[in-house]
């Protein structure tokens, strides 16, 4: 791996430069820190959509899950990516319930729902670690990929990355992010097509892929992994990521974008519809590669006893493909991740800027909101790319911490809230302290207590805790603005 | 019974999937095209708040810390 492919790195660098120039011009759109943050709320149906496409799929979608399906096969179709497409088609049906609210963030939400202002830094900083563990999970995915296929030094392509991605979101917040967005979506979704075209034509058909798979392990394209996922299992993954499209901090961000509750309506449904066919073709991808590379004899590297995974797509790219298609599918896998990362940084920066300073802070001007956003977005960062030169586990297993506690945590409790108006706004704050902190005690006890998977701990506790606080809140009396 | 090389539950897992990402389009397409009902911009009176209206930079309802 230590070779350097010149065709790989000058297509990386050209794509680099690409977005940096997007970045200075979105520079001079971003008059506003409504700008910044939300596109000053006009963002039109088009962009908006590819925005949500770009920013969904990331460097899990494609690292980590083609490394999953390299290691047990098709199961993951069904304990995460279904669960993902009905998070998004809930997503669609309540867009037009919070759209109407006109709430910035997901901690203005909640603070909106339950009249309590310290719901915002409660919110923000569950939200704040989240985005920040995901920001680490984007820069190592990203920086794994292109060491494989530049032979540039992983250490040094941390910094590299995390450097130019911080520059252009400081320079234009979403507007920046959004059309390097529509960019990489169009790009992404071009090029993996190409890729699967590619193997399948390669591997004699989309059949006989499938068929080889099986003939590797029937338990390959078994919806359970041939019994290695139990129904309690498969649900609690299911729900735990159903429930982040409606708790993640970015999609509440671009919902507030857009311009109308139309628009909001249309980028949800569209968006839907091409990643659910967008992610069919990237697991048949990671079936074809599993295929490829066994059958070209191509091991994985081992790590303390641990296979490697995540390495899966980056050899086929680097040992297995001609260069041409390589540099296609290096364009796709670089927006897919690329686009992510803008996206959850400048989030991570609107959270301390919106969620934590300006609850500290409501007089702050407009100018000193903007120099918080842009100084935090460096900050974040700059400590994300630190952790992510040596990241704490697979980026897998970072992902589905993070979609525990922040399914756990919001789910129940906020959405509860938004439809059933009588509620004690102190019962929804409780139950999401509860729920989270039950989540993060489950997850870290080995992702169950007992039997109980983690999702279902979390999400249980905040919901029996908001019926539990709401009878109790009721007969106490008092009022939501008045906690005290 | 196979499709594609796959196991029939395998399958519908897949095509349960593209489904469930295109049941928003559906609706939109059947409801706001096909029947022309307009999309609402508002909230129902039963789900409104107060407090909505533009967003402010500062914090969402004017509050600090309490």
């Amino acid at each position: 791996m230590s070779e350097v492919n010149p065709y790989y790195l000058g297509a990386f660098v050209t794509y680099l430069v690409v977005v940096l120039g997007i970045g200075v011009w979105a520079y001079r759109r971003t008059r506003s820190v409504l700008d910044f943050w939300v596109y000053g709320q006009s963002m039109g149906p088009g962009l908006a959509t590819w925005s949500l496409v770009a920013n969904f799929v990331s460097s899990v979608s494609v690292i980590g899950f083609i490394g999953v399906v390299y290691t047990e096969g098709y199961a993951l179709m069904g304990h995460t990516i279904l669960g993902l497409m009905l998070g998004l088609a809930a997503l669609y049906f309540v867009v037009g319930y919070v759209r109407p609210l006109n709430v910035l963030t997901f901690p203005d939400l909640m603070a909106r729902v339950t009249g309590i202002q310290a719901s915002r830094p409660l919110a923000g900083t569950i939200l704040l670690v989240s985005g920040w563990l995901y920001l680490v999970m984007q820069l190592a995915g990203a920086s794994l990929l292109v060491t494989a296929i530049t032979g540039v030094p992983y250490q040094q392509m941390v910094w590299v990355i995390a450097g130019v991605f911080i520059v252009y979101t400081v320079l234009g917040g979403l507007v920046s992010v959004a059309w390097t967005d529509l960019l990489q979506g169009v790009l992404m979704v071009t090029a993996v097509a190409v890729a699967l075209g590619f193997m399948i034509v390669d591997q004699g058909g989309l059949t006989s892929i499938n068929e080889s798979l099986t003939a590797l392990d029937p338990s390959r394209v078994s919806p359970t992994a041939g019994g290695a996922y139990t129904l309690l299992g498969i649900s609690a993954s299911f729900l735990a990521f159903f429930g982040t499209i409606l708790t993640e901090q970015d999609m509440l961000i671009r919902i507030a974008a857009t311009r109308d509750v139309r628009t909001a309506k249309i980028h949800v449904a569209a968006a839907g519809v091409i990643l659910s066919v967008l992610y069919t073709l990237l697991v048949l991808l990671g079936g074809a590669t599993t295929v490829a590379l066994v059958g070209a004899g191509i091991e994985l590297p081992v790590e303390g006893g641990r296979l490697i995974a995540d390495a899966a797509f980056p050899a086929l790219i680097t040992q297995y493909v001609p260069t041409g298609v390589g540099v296609v599918i290096i364009l796709a896998v670089m927006s897919a991740i690329l686009s992510t990362t803008d996206t959850r940084l400048h989030a991570v920066g609107m959270t301390v800027a919106r969620d934590l300073y300006s609850w500290l802070r409501p007089d702050a001007t407009e100018r000193r909101l903007m120099r918080v956003s842009r100084a935090s977005t460096i900050v974040l960062g700059l400590t994300a790319a630190a952790v992510a030169v040596d990241p704490p586990g697979t980026i897998y297993d970072l992902y589905a911490f993070r979609a525990v506690i922040i399914t756990s945590a919001f789910f129940i409790p906020v959405y509860a809230a938004v439809f059933w108006t009588a509620i004690d706004g102190r019962a929804v704050f409780g139950a999401v302290a509860g729920g989270g902190v039950m989540g993060l005690i489950a997850h870290a006890a080995g992702g169950a207590l007992g039997a109980v998977p983690s999702t279902f701990v979390g999400v249980g506790t905040a919901t029996l805790l908001l019926l539990a606080f709401h009878a109790a809140f009721r007969r106490i009396g008092g009022t939501p603005a008045d906690p005290r | 019974m196979t499709a594609f090389g796959l196991p029939g539950p395998m399958f519908w897992v897949f095509v349960a999937t593209i489904v469930a990402g295109s049941l928003g389009a559906l609706h939109f397409l059947i409801v706001h095209v096909a029947l022309g009902r307009p999309v609402v911009e508002t909230l129902p009176p039963a789900l409104a708040r107060e407090g909505q209206g533009a967003p402010g930079t500062g914090s969402a309802e004017g509050g600090g810390p309490e």
